[in-house]
């Protein structure tokens, strides 16, 4: 022992271990992925002091660099104004003395961030053995198997706590030793056999004081990249769930047992640890260029607010007619340029904005499935299953079939039989690679899968309170248009590991095709619809209701005729021709960002295996807007905003305001700053190149050969090749209702409050369509100048 | 006489023509560049189909320059033209692909020309009619591709792949140069040709002279080195540093260089039992080992790394035994089937997804295995007699690779037998392992048609032919019943430590990475 120190308590240890966890962010697998709020363990900080705390730790910049700010101020897209509005708003004690001493900082470098040494680094320094690349190789080596969900056919004894397991591994593992660090087998195999108690021991050997031990685990964590997310992700699936998982402090054991070798491998280091662990001691306090870095920041997204305020001139006149057409939609904000593509087609079509599981709450179950999929944001537990299932003998053909097809893919896998494969299928690849090439492979649609229906069957009444809880969430209790469209929305794509990341985010990572055919299914249930008026919902008898999936690669629009509707027939065929047309507009009007698309052959990229870039994705979200529609019709918003349609006066008790602040604002905080995460921070938060994508497990990705795990968006999600295609601005959230009611509602949930004291997200009320207040940390609001419309009125 | 030239040896000119335009456009989002590359790899694909058409009209040619019969000499017969066609479609495949999938790469245009420079030299490779030819196209390869490994060179990985992979790959190119030497001295050629028939002549006489039993050996080192052959199969397993179009042309295109070069030079090494008994053991090991480790990989791409290893240790088992068409047979099959494998591998996930979906597997037990077994030798020796009554009789050699391939099979059907598989999925496995096993055969007597006057034929096996054939058949069926059995055991703790030690590859690669300083920190970090 080094180090003279206070050793800490067991008791204390433990919550310094759970609070390390926390600051990590979950990482969905990618069979279905939702998009992550990186900085979900740091709402309680704001961007500055979240800068310095995972700079410290992963070296991470959450911040572009400010020649791209320069470059905005330089092209005026970034005013004087705005960067003063920003200065003003800063709260930095050193912040710069005012807009000269600003516009001089931006012009400047600005400082790197850079992580502080683990005790793998510093013993590279010293040995010259790349320790912490021997880690990432070792630990992913061993953790691909641990968390694979059948990729290979000889996995782990499955059951097994990770850290056991590991133990178990690396008492074996022969490449440290081979590497020189000579005896770790053993040091493995005698290591503590729990993981507290080896976090413990690991914490006197490191001479962790309690001040450090925090920032200490965080940087562990963080060395883990991906590995440590997707533990994080196990532990909030079982704390959803009402259970504790403690997968993160087991990874974080088995990292610290790699320190405390490497210490003893190389104790000449322990000077430079003492320095370090001090300046993990210290608090987290932002430089002065991370305070200058969050100003121009703020100022960069205020010139955006300022268009967006800009574009905003106040609500249209709404047509006094019946719609003919009123067509609901995600609020995914690939929705608003369809929406305004289909409303352009007709007058007589309203479109709604509403989150893409229609407000119901699935556990669904496929067709010729055993897996129980939650279609359902993944901040809610699913209260109701669904199934797809089909007639007992199409079910049994189907699992053959898919059997039947298992077992070969397991002959082709498994040793010995894979020669005899490849001697007796390998020359029919030929055809497949043909066919393949030519994107020529038409399976991939297919036929739709059998309707979805509530199963258990809840009964008629259970029923009719669902689909009205629904309808009066979407501001759809009453005027009704003759049809009814449900549109869920799914993107498809070719060859694609992050395929589910495209899918709908409110229906966990799949596509919304189940919840908008079932709520249209209930809808149309003759018995629902009788039931409904007690449950203060009218819907004429003539209204149809009709599901539908928007997809968001090429355009088309598919319509499930589930319901027989013979005096809806001409209705139907109308609705598609509108359909078509807002799909060629929508096409048109996307294939100018796509690079090298053009509005023919957008449809090509669902089917092309070597497209990176198929869609956009929500690439370039920046605003979210509940109002009536009236308030953005005809305006060109470029797909950048969260559409949600919301009537405060509509809204007995705002019960539904509530709904809208704590669910899908935040699930859009979660989108927009994983896009931001991706962009500013790649190498932490992001996905990394898709060339060398080598698909682990069944879950994610990494690069190469292994190492770790990548979690976030592939660089080519959100960067076009020449410049970043998702201009990282944290997300402008415009309500339109009363800043008390919102001040209310904030002051009851302090975690969204959360969010937007410390700016993770922008906060403005609306009135009559236009910008009336700004939010100001604190629950107060401070009145925005009317702006005048300037000449272009895209946002 | 034909008056024009083999249309096939104008195909490395094409794509060389557009790589020579990629140098001046080397960065992102080169103009025409990627679609002319495309354009580049689909004509030569059309030369490489006319040349197998003049073959088929006119019969094999060889074409040198000078017009001496010496130095720059190309060669069009069956098995160039089959493996120019291969080639030629995997390369157009392949740059089909880049185009979209490179989009946007700061170094897009680079990489095209790389590409196209690789696909040239294996073009030339292949219609190669003497070694200094092929030595050269090897070289070239060689260039190319660590020019492509290290495509990311910010990557230390990436510089670590690419190191291992030049000390191997131009070891070979020094054993391949050393083996011409000895065949120079041994018969006074190293035309291909010309060395098939003086390998044949001496093997009809039953005496090699020492120097070409050394050149047989280092041919077989140079084969082995380049086709990733235990022990020194680990650059193989680490090339997945580089874009997946080069890992596609790698594992389809480029590995097969080994196995080419011995089919090319089979009557020698035939006339060579050590090198033939050395190719049984090496490849037979590398093919098992390889296919073991593979169980264990759960990373995509890396799994199939190993699979190649083992797909190509198989068919050096094949040339040692003297089934010299069915080499071929196998490095066309998977070919194939790696391309697509790698170009196909983002579906990964999805796959894996659908693997729950249907239910949980049935497991078969060991009395489920040892009837599978039973009805697999059944199907086989009914499907062997069917084919050996159409088609003639068969060698020991071939019979004994189809009882090897039968237990692979066998798995097929036991997976059918396991107690909890219903009755209709049992017909489905069924009816697969006698569409397997017809289709095997089907494709071996194309294969005996096609290559087989031009190959060697397959030795009559003596003492040590027969303990080998004894060998290969005992520990393949042995590897393949404990795979019938694996969940049975695969869990228990006894095997947690194999299964540790399968997944480090037996730690060979982190070996050679202590000795070529892999584990040393990058100068950059």
């Amino acid at each position: 022992m080094y180090l003279k120190h206070d050793q800490i308590t067991p008791a204390r240890l433990s919550g310094i271990v759970d609070a390390a966890a926390h600051a990590v962010p979950p990482a969905f697998p990618l069979d279905a992925t939702v998009a992550v709020n990186p900085f979900l363990g740091q709402s309680d900080e704001d961007l500055a002091t979240a800068s310095a705390r995972l700079a410290r730790v992963a070296g991470a910049p959450l911040t572009p660099p400010r020649a791209t700010h320069a470059a905005a101020m330089a092209e005026g897209r970034i005013t004087d104004a705005d960067l003063l509005a920003a200065l003003d708003a800063s709260t930095a004690p050193d912040k710069p003395a005012d807009l000269a001493a600003l516009k001089t900082a931006a012009q400047q470098g600005g400082a790197p961030a850079k992580s502080l040494p683990t005790l793998a680094e510093l013993a590279m320094a010293e040995t010259g053995t790349d320790w912490p690349s021997i880690i990432d190789r070792t630990f992913g080596l061993w953790a691909a198997g641990q968390f694979d969900r059948g990729q290979a056919l000889w996995t782990p004894a499955p059951g097994r706590d990770a850290y056991a397991a590991w133990r178990t591994w690396a008492s074996y593992d022969l490449t440290p030793e081979i590497a020189g660090l000579a005896g770790f087998c053993a040091h493995a195999a005698d290591a503590p056999d729990t993981p507290d108690r080896a976090i413990l021991r690991a914490s006197d050997r490191l001479g962790l004081t309690e001040d450090a031990a925090g920032s200490v685990f965080h940087r562990l964590l963080m060395d883990l990249g991906g590995w440590a997310q997707h533990g994080r992700w196990l532990s909030w699936q079982a704390e959803l769930a009402g259970g504790t998982d403690d997968t993160p402090a087991q990874l974080l054991a088995i990292r610290l047992v790699w320190e405390e070798a490497l210490l003893a491998h190389a104790p000449q280091i322990g000077a430079q640890w003492a320095d370090t662990l001090a300046a993990h001691a210290r608090p987290v306090v932002p430089s002065a260029d991370q305070a200058v870095d969050a100003i121009l920041q703020e100022a960069a997204e205020r010139a955006h607010q300022r268009r967006l305020a800009a574009a905003l001139v106040g609500a249209t006149e709404a047509a006094p007619t019946r719609p003919a057409l009123q067509a609901a939609f995600c609020i995914d904000v690939r929705s608003e340029v369809f929406r305004r593509a289909l409303e352009s087609q007709d007058p007589a079509i309203e479109t709604i904005g509403f989150a893409g599981f229609f407000g119901l709450p699935l556990a669904h179950t496929a067709h010729g499935s055993d897996v129980v999929e939650a279609h359902l944001p993944v901040l809610l537990n699913p209260a109701m299953h669904s199934t797809s299932h089909g007639t007992a003998q199409g079910e049994h053909t189907a699992r053959i079939a898919a059997r039947a097809t298992r077992a070969w893919g397991r002959f082709r896998q498994a040793a010995v039989s894979s020669f005899a494969f490849v001697e007796a299928a390998g020359p029919v690849y030929g055809v497949k690679l043909l066919r393949d090439a030519l994107g020529a492979d038409k399976t991939a649609p297919g036929t739709p899968s059998p309707a979805p229906r509530l199963d258990p069957d809840p009964g008629p009444d259970a029923k009719a309170a669902a689909a009205a809880a629904a309808l009066k969430a979407m501001s759809l209790a009453r005027g009704h248009g003759r049809v009814v469209l449900l549109l869920g929305h799914g993107a498809q794509v070719t060859n694609n590991p992050h395929e589910s990341a495209y899918h709908c985010g409110a229906c966990g990572g799949h596509t919304g095709e189940v919840s908008a055919r079932l709520l249209a299914a209930l809808l149309n249930d003759p018995e629902v619809r009788a039931a409904l008026p007690a449950h203060g919902v009218d819907v004429p008898a003539d209204t149809l209701f009709l599901a539908g999936l928007h997809d968001t690669t090429t355009d088309a629009v598919t319509l499930y005729r589930d319901a027989a509707a013979p005096d809806h027939a001409e209705d139907t065929r109308r609705i598609a021709r509108w359909l078509k047309r807002a799909g060629a507009a929508a096409r048109a009007e996307r294939a100018a960002r796509l690079p090298g698309a053009t509005a023919q052959d957008i449809a090509a990229r669902a089917v092309n295996w070597a497209e990176l870039r198929p869609e956009w994705g929500l690439a370039g979200c920046a605003a979210f807007i509940a109002a009536p529609r009236a308030a953005t019709a005809g305006v060109d918003l470029g797909g950048r905003a969260f559409l949600h349609s919301y009537d405060w006066r509509a809204d007995d008790g705002f019960g539904t305001l509530e709904l809208i602040l704590t669910a899908p604002v935040v699930v859009a905080s979660w989108i927009s700053l994983q896009y931001y995460g991706s962009a500013v921070a790649p190498v932490a938060f992001g996905g990394g190149t898709k060339l060398i994508h080598n698909v682990v497990g069944g879950i994610g990705v990494v690069q190469g050969n292994g190492g770790k795990l990548r979690p976030g968006l592939p660089w080519q999600a959100v960067h076009d090749g020449d410049a970043l295609a998702h201009d990282p601005l944290r997300l402008s959230v415009m309500i339109e209702a009363p800043q008390d009611r919102i001040t209310a509602i904030l002051e009851r949930h302090p975690d969204v409050r959360a969010l937007f004291d410390n700016g993770w997200m922008h906060l403005f009320a609306l009135e009559d369509g236009q910008v009336a207040a700004r939010y100001r940390p604190g629950l107060t609001w401070a009145a925005e100048a009317a702006v005048c419309s300037g000449p272009g009125r895209a946002a | 006489m034909m008056m024009i030239p083999p249309l096939s040896m104008l195909a490395p000119l094409v794509l060389l023509a557009v790589a020579a335009m990629a140098a001046a456009q080397p960065g992102r989002r080169p103009g025409h560049l990627p679609r002319l590359s495309e354009l580049a790899a689909l004509a030569s694909l059309a030369l490489a189909l006319g040349g197998a058409a003049q073959l088929v009209a006119f019969g094999p040619v060889r074409v040198a320059l000078p017009d001496t019969g010496a130095g720059f000499a190309l060669g069009l017969d069956a098995l160039s033209a089959t493996m120019t066609v291969l080639v030629a479609f995997i390369g157009w495949v392949v740059m089909r692909y880049a185009r979209t999938y490179l989009d946007g790469e700061a170094r897009e245009g680079l990489f095209h020309g790389l590409m196209l420079a690789a696909l040239a030299a294996v073009l030339v490779l292949v219609q190669a009619a003497n070694l200094p030819v092929m030595i050269l196209a090897f070289v070239a390869v060689g260039i190319a591709l660590r020019h492509l490994l290290l495509f990311y060179p910010e990557r230390p990985a990436a510089r670590r792949a690419a190191a291992k992979f030049s000390i191997v790959w131009h070891a070979g190119d020094l054993a391949l140069l050393a083996a011409t030497g000895l065949l120079a001295s041994a018969f006074g050629t190293v035309d291909l040709a010309a060395l098939a028939t003086a390998g044949s002549a001496a093997a009809a006489q039953g005496a090699l002279p020492a120097t070409a039993h050394l050149a047989v050996a280092a041919l077989v080192l140079a084969a082995m080195l380049k086709t990733a052959a235990f022990p020194l199969h680990g650059w193989l397993t680490e090339v997945m540093e580089a874009p997946t179009p080069v890992s596609a042309l790698l594992h389809a295109g480029i590995i097969n260089g080994g196995g080419y070069l011995l089919i090319r030079t089979a009557d020698v090494v035939q006339a060579s039992p050590g090198g033939m008994a050395a190719l049984v053991m090496l490849g037979g090991l590398t093919a098992l080992f390889g296919a073991v480790v593979m169980l264990t990989q759960s990373a995509i791409k890396t799994a199939l790394a190993w699979s190649t290893v083992a797909q190509m240790g198989f068919m050096l088992l094949q040339c040692g035994l003297g089934l010299w068409p069915l080499a071929l047979l196998h490095i066309v099959a998977h070919s194939m089937y790696k391309a697509h494998a790698f170009l196909g591998s983002g579906g990964a996930v999805r796959a894996v997804a659908g693997l729950k979906r249907p239910g949980p597997v049935a497991v078969p037990d060991i009395g489920a295995v040892m009837k599978s077994f039973a009805l697999a030798l059944l199907l086989y020796g009914a499907v062997a007699t069917l084919f050996s009554l159409a088609a003639g009789p068969k060698s020991p050699q071939a019979l004994a690779l189809g009882a090897m391939l039968i237990f692979g099979v066998a798995y097929l059907v036991a997976q059918g037998l396991a107690d909890a598989a219903p009755a209709a999925l049992t017909r489905r496995t069924g009816l697969a392992a006698l569409g397997a096993a017809l289709a095997y055969f089907t494709f071996q007597q194309v294969a005996g048609a096609l290559w087989g006057a031009q190959l060697p034929p397959v030795p009559v096996a003596g003492p040590l032919e027969w303990a080998l054939i004894v060998l290969a058949v005992a520990s393949f069926g042995l590897v393949a019943f404990a795979q019938a059995l694996f969940p049975l055991w695969a869990h228990h703790p006894a095997t947690a430590g194999l299964r540790v030690h399968l997944a480090n590859g037996l730690y060979l690669n982190a070996l050679l990475d202590r000795l070529i300083g892999g584990f040393r920190a990058p100068a950059s970090r």
